[in-house]
């Protein structure tokens, strides 16, 4: 049969010599790669002491974004939740009211925002479709919990620390402080 | 005639514009200022295409297409690059100050501006200024405004002001800070108002209750549906989300409501989210009273065991329901749930409607009848849209008098109003206390019942001369019969609207003799009577007896008695329903909302609403419609009324064929029983109906979160909601994806129409009948050979009485029907109960406006409004509204001063 | 009511509505509220049009909707000299922006705002079809054209010179 590629090389099929069937030098070779190893820099960190450096594009756990005075950016507009291919969005959409203007960007807000983290894919394309700069997927992964409801993140999991009141809270976030 | 798009030949109508034509083909070309029932009046610029000379031409001239009348053989082109670059530079202007708060408007996702701007390609902002803004109003709990986002269309006024009559929303100032609102911030005031939220091809105008539990269109689940909250029967599209009811909007349907619904159909949903709603089947009396439908079924088969059962059925319940009902109590004993004077009227013009000597008067008729007499029925608050038909027809004829006059096609708007002025068709009004509809007719009559009942038959009288004259008639009556006579004679589809506000048969011969007499020349005149609720007409063709006969059965104590979604307390006087309750030993209510019957009920059984039910309902032109569910609720117990019927049959009988009667057998077995009925499961989609096999997704293909909607409450996604047996629509978004047929489509949508506007991708031509064959079942029919019998009896003249005074309701235009005060937004602008009189017996009582009095048998003292026409003799009770008493509306009442 | 018509003011009234056929008498708003406007202090107040649709016996909106509609009709009390400036496409192409920012700088005002001794109020006005004689505005009966800053000048000066002799 005509080869496909032209990188086939006819097996060897003469019986082994003395040496060869010691298995000596084979092993030895071997070894010496394992042992080589000893010698170089570990490819593999102390996760979670330590992580690796994301790509700028890494698609995280959401955060629902505020801006610089603290009010949520989110207006329910529920871009996110129809561009969401694993139907994983939902909110339920609130009128601001008179006094409420500190808490809210603009005069809708999402009084309910819930994610379903077991169905999300992480594509990213609520973060695409949102036109407020609400939503964004952040570096954080591999959420953990007892139990498979604690993944369905609330806007109290998904809310970024307010910049005025927790500022601390904020930068630990970001990992600036 | 054939007309050529961008080369291409198509069929077009005579007297269309070439907006029309091109919409009629399947062309996307967009509009903003015309609109179907508002004509045209180039206001927008958006709709420009090219008009060539003939083949040679090339250079053609741009038009606006709203403005140019079709021609044989007229060459457009809709793809030009010049209209399109006009279109697209159009809206570009529109954009420079229309405010990109898409994500906070309520009109996203289906916007007429939004899918316009998409169409025409515009997708980017060269202007960088700032915009225009204004200040917005406060419209009242039904409507916002949000004026920023306004593109001077001019569809607001033009519709609320212009079409329906309402004089307290205007447009004001000039060039670029034009504004559309009130002189000042107030509620609107015309019961008419919710179609702003639809006209407008943007967010300016909203539906305010929506606000409230937002969600967008493609988040909705939604099912065609008919309005129940009157007898008109306008269909709507409701929508869910979350398990509750999200809002209601217009359906088109040619024959009915057209494009547009009034405030009581639109914003009257939300007593299905009511607070109040039944929910849980419950036995009264006992230690745990909420009971497991096994307990239930138990308790009912001792109950249903015993001998003197009656039902009483159910004027807003579906026919399906009622019929359950009856099934179960069988004929003999089942009974209407309306007063005896009520069931009494309403079998009279059963009677005269099944004659089929007169056509019945479909809204369409009526918008189209060239002259209108309203003859005793106060049609504005009993059923709000033939008020608005009526309205058309009056504006109507007199446009379509100035059209001819100078050949102007019917859509020139602007040129035609030019010319008419103040000029309007024929319209009698006659009626007890006026309406706001006595300002565009040109005989207006205020009188007593039996009065307003002689001036028809003296019309009657007029136009044949066979019929009887009045006996000792005063000369003013005579003139004005003779007036309305020879306006009548002079038109050609005059429609005669009557009704049941008046409670006097006489009014309602009356009525039949002016429309039978106008056809005795030929076959022309209609008529259309109103009736109080959604299913009157089809509980009345059952012909059962009404509830206050179960006294003259001879078994009348002890009864247990199974009431339908029905407060007796609205249409019986309080010591009726409190006498019949003391012959009760049993009481089992079906109801969806907590009321005083169903805490007379022993057994108290969880009803569906329309949101949540299928079900037929005739309306008062005899015809047939059908509703399907919405949704189903969440608590599990809600069900339909003719499923609980079905069970407790079962229960009764003692016998199973291991399952409940479908939808369409109870229907069939209905046709069988009654024929009179025959023909009703027409008018709902076969269960087994599908399109290539697929069902009808009642969710848009864009329908979001389902794997998270309900995940805070069980991560495991649930089981898609199901119908017990077929459907022809399925739960989810999943199914035929195409454009179904109009009656079978949950809501209207075309690709890039987001809006109701894509309405008219369902329909031939815009404006006009759905594609296909849709089937309107009407259940009287015409018989163009019959001699009609005229009905000879003329009352005397009202001679007002010492100290009695005759006492008639006075309904509400947001509630005359039981359901519509239960929703918040509604009762907020409902007025105080009152009592009206006349100047003089005011005076007679020595009472003033404000004064409290008591009017006899009721037992609460309500505040007088005295009535500058009114007459004599007479007493005007409100009716309708929350917490008003019922009387025995045509009876003589005694008023006493508190 | 406190504004109403003197004898004099309501013959003129009567004589404009007669000019229009019986029952059309909305048709003489125009007339009536320049004649409001005249007789009330020179601008048209909510209760004044209220009272011209009494008269008229039409619905206040409808003459609210004429009034807003028009520049001719002040909706604010105005200053005693109403420099009424153009401010339409052949009056801005020779530079009527330039004269109004003048203007609204020299007096200190913004367009629509009247100066703080209720002597100037400045106003943008559509075509006053004097476009041959651009950049032009209407002050009292008259109108001022081919504006230039001087001529501004000299126009301020000049209602400045008048009041103070008229005093």
């Amino acid at each position: 049969m005509q080869s496909l590629t032209n990188r086939a090389k006819p097996v060897d099929r003469r019986p082994m010599n003395f040496m060869e069937r010691m298995y000596l030098p084979a092993v030895l070779k071997g070894m010496s790669i394992t042992f080589s190893h000893m010698f170089k820099k570990a490819p593999t960190v102390r996760y979670p002491d330590e992580t690796r450096p994301f790509s700028p594009v890494f698609r995280g756990l959401h955060v629902l974004n505020r801006d610089e005075e603290g009010r949520e950016r989110c207006t329910a507009c529920g871009l996110c939740a129809v561009a969401c291919p694993a139907e994983a969005i939902t909110m339920e959409a609130a009128e601001r009211k008179q006094g409420e203007e500190n808490l809210y960007r603009e005069e809708k807000y999402a009084a309910k925002y819930e994610i379903n983290m077991l169905r999300c894919i992480f594509c990213g394309l609520c973060e695409e479709a949102c036109p407020k700069d609400a939503i964004y997927l952040s570096e954080t992964f591999a959420p953990s919990n007892f139990a498979r409801k604690g993944f369905i993140y609330g806007k109290k999991d998904l809310l970024i620390p307010d910049p005025k009141t927790e500022a601390a809270d904020l930068a630990k976030a970001k990992g600036t402080n | 005639m054939t007309i050529y798009i961008d080369n291409k030949p198509y069929e077009a109508k005579a007297g269309k514009n070439l907006l029309e034509a091109c919409l009629a083909a399947g062309i996307n070309l967009p509009y903003f200022c015309w609109h179907p029932s508002l004509g045209s009046v180039g206001a927008c610029r958006q709709c420009a295409v090219k008009v060539f000379k003939d083949e040679k031409d090339t250079q053609g001239r741009l038009v606006m297409s709203c403005m140019e009348g079709v021609r044989d053989g007229v060459r457009i082109g809709v793809e030009e690059a010049t209209a399109k670059a006009f279109r697209e530079q159009v809206i570009e202007w529109m954009m420079t100050n229309h405010p990109h708060d898409c994500p906070v408007c309520d009109e996203g996702g289906s916007c007429h501006l939004q899918d316009m701007t998409v169409m025409t390609g515009h997708d980017y902002r060269r202007y960088h200024y700032k915009k225009r803004t204004y200040k917005n109003q406060y419209l009242g709990p039904l409507i916002n405004h949000e004026m920023n986002r306004c593109i001077q269309c001019y569809r607001c006024v033009r519709y609320y002001h212009d079409y329906a009559g309402g004089d307290d929303l205007n447009v004001f100032a000039a060039h670029n800070h034009v504004y559309f609102g009130r002189d000042k911030d107030g509620v609107l005031q015309s019961p008419f108002s919710g179609n702003l939220a639809e006209v407008c091809p943007t967010g300016v105008f909203t539906d305010k209750t929506l606000k409230e539990h937002y969600t967008r269109k493609w988040d909705l689940t939604m099912a065609p549906s008919v309005c129940t909250h009157c007898s008109v029967g306008c269909n709507i599209t409701a929508g869910e989300r979350y398990g509750k009811l999200r809002c209601v909007v217009n359906r088109y349907n040619e024959e009915v409501n057209g494009y547009f619904l009034c405030d009581r159909g639109r914003f009257g949903y939300e007593f299905v989210n009511s607070e109040n709603r039944v929910t849980q089947p419950l036995i009264r009396g006992r230690m745990s009273e909420a009971v497991s439908e096994e307990e239930l079924m138990h308790e009912l088969s001792v109950l249903l065991s015993q001998q003197k059962l009656v039902g009483i059925g159910s004027a807003r319940a579906s026919l399906e329901s009622n019929f359950a009902l009856r099934q179960l109590v069988g004929a003999g004993n089942f009974y209407a749930g309306i007063s005896e004077t009520e069931a009494y009227l309403t079998r009279l013009i059963v009677q005269v409607m099944q004659e089929g000597t007169l056509h019945s008067a479909s809204l369409k008729d009526i918008e189209q009848a060239d002259a209108v007499i309203v003859l005793g029925e106060d049609v504005w608050n009993t059923a709000p849209m033939m008020a608005l038909a009526v309205r058309q027809a009056a504006m109507k004829t007199a446009a379509n008098n100035a059209a001819a006059q100078l050949s102007l096609p019917a859509w020139h708007d602007a040129a035609i109003k030019e010319l008419v002025q103040t000029d309007k068709g024929f319209l009698a009004n006659i009626t007890v206390a006026g309406s706001p509809i006595d300002n565009i007719a040109q005989v207006t009559v205020h009188a007593v019942p039996d009065d307003i009942a002689r001036l028809g038959f003296a019309v009657a009288h007029e136009l044949s001369n066979t019929l009887p004259a009045l006996a000792n008639a005063d000369e003013k009556l005579l003139q004005t019969a003779r007036q309305i006579a020879a306006a009548l004679q002079q038109s050609k589809h005059p429609v005669i609207v009557s009704g049941l506000s008046c409670v006097n048969s006489a009014v309602i011969r009356a009525a039949f003799d002016i429309a039978a007499a106008l056809n005795n020349t030929h076959w022309k005149a209609s008529v259309a009577y109103v009736l109080p609720e959604c299913n009157s007409m089809g509980l009345a063709l059952m012909q059962a007896p009404s509830a206050e006969r179960i006294f003259d059965s001879s078994n009348a104590n002890d009864m247990t008695a199974l009431i339908l979604e029905n407060d007796l307390y609205r249409y019986l006087p309080q010591a009726t329903a409190d006498a019949f309750f003391s012959r009760c030993s049993n009481v089992i209510a079906l109801d969806s909302i907590h009321n005083n019957t169903t805490e007379k009920a022993q057994v108290l059984i969880p009803a569906a609403t329309f949101a949540e039910a299928d079900g037929s309902m005739v309306n008062y032109e005899g015809r047939t419609q059908h509703y399907y569910k919405v949704f189903i609720p969440k608590e599990g117990h809600i069900k339909e009324s003719f499923h609980w019927l079905n069970s407790m049959r079962i229960a009764k009988n003692n016998r199973s064929n291991g399952h409940g009667l479908s939808l369409d057998e109870l229907l069939h077995e209905a046709e069988i029983e009654m024929p009179v009925f025959e023909g009703v499961h027409d008018a709902m989609l076969s269960p087994h109906y599908s399109i290539h096999g697929e069902h009808i997704p009642r969710e848009p293909h864009r329908y979001s979160g389902r794997t998270a909607m309900y995940a805070n409450l069980n991560v495991s996604e649930q089981k898609p909601l199901q119908e017990e047996g077929e459907s022809a629509f399925g739960f989810t978004m999943e199914g035929f994806k195409g454009q179904p047929p109009a009656d079978a489509a949950p809501f209207f949508w075309s690709p890039g129409w987001n809006s109701g506007q894509s309405v008219t991708k369902y329909q031939q031509e815009p404006g006009g009948a759905f594609k296909g064959h849709i089937p309107a079942v009407q259940l009287f029919h015409d018989k163009v050979d019959k001699a009609p019998v005229f009905f000879k009896d003329i009352p005397e003249a009202f001679v007002a009485r010492k100290q009695k005074w005759l006492v008639l309701p006075q309904y509400h235009v947001l509630a005359s029907g039981e359901l519509s005060s239960y929703t918040k937004a509604l009762a907020s602008l409902l007025p105080e109960a009152c009592v009206v009189l006349s100047e003089t017996d005011a005076a007679l009582l020595g009472v003033r406006d404000g004064d409290k009095i008591r009017v006899h048998p009721g037992t609460t003292a309500l505040p007088v409004k005295v009535h500058l026409s009114l007459a004599n003799g007479v007493v005007l009770i409100s009716a309708g509204l929350p917490g008003t008493e019922v009387y025995n509306w045509g009876d003589w009442v005694k008023i006493e001063k508190e | 009511m406190s504004v109403q018509f003197n004898e004099k003011q309501l013959t003129e009234f009567n004589r404009l509505v007669a000019r229009y056929p019986e029952g059309k008498q909305k048709s003489a708003l125009l007339p009536v509220l320049h004649l409001a406007q005249e007789s009330f202090g020179g601008w048209l107040s909510a209760e004044s049009m209220d009272y011209v649709a009494e008269l008229l016996r039409i619905e206040p909106i409808e003459v609210y909707e004429v009034a807003t509609f028009y520049s001719m009709y002040n909706l604010q009390p105005v200053g005693k000299y109403l420099f009424e400036v153009c401010q339409t496409g052949p009056c801005m192409l020779r530079g009527s922006d330039d004269i109004i920012a003048y203007i609204g700088e020299k007096l200190n005002i913004k367009p629509g705002q009247t100066t703080e001794d209720g002597m100037f109020t400045l106003k943008t006005v559509e075509c006053l079809g004097a476009c041959g004689y651009a950049p032009m505005m209407q002050l009292g009966k008259h109108y001022r054209e081919h504006l230039t800053k001087e001529k501004v000048d000299a126009i301020i000066e000049e209602c400045r010179n008048n009041a103070a002799v008229n005093n």
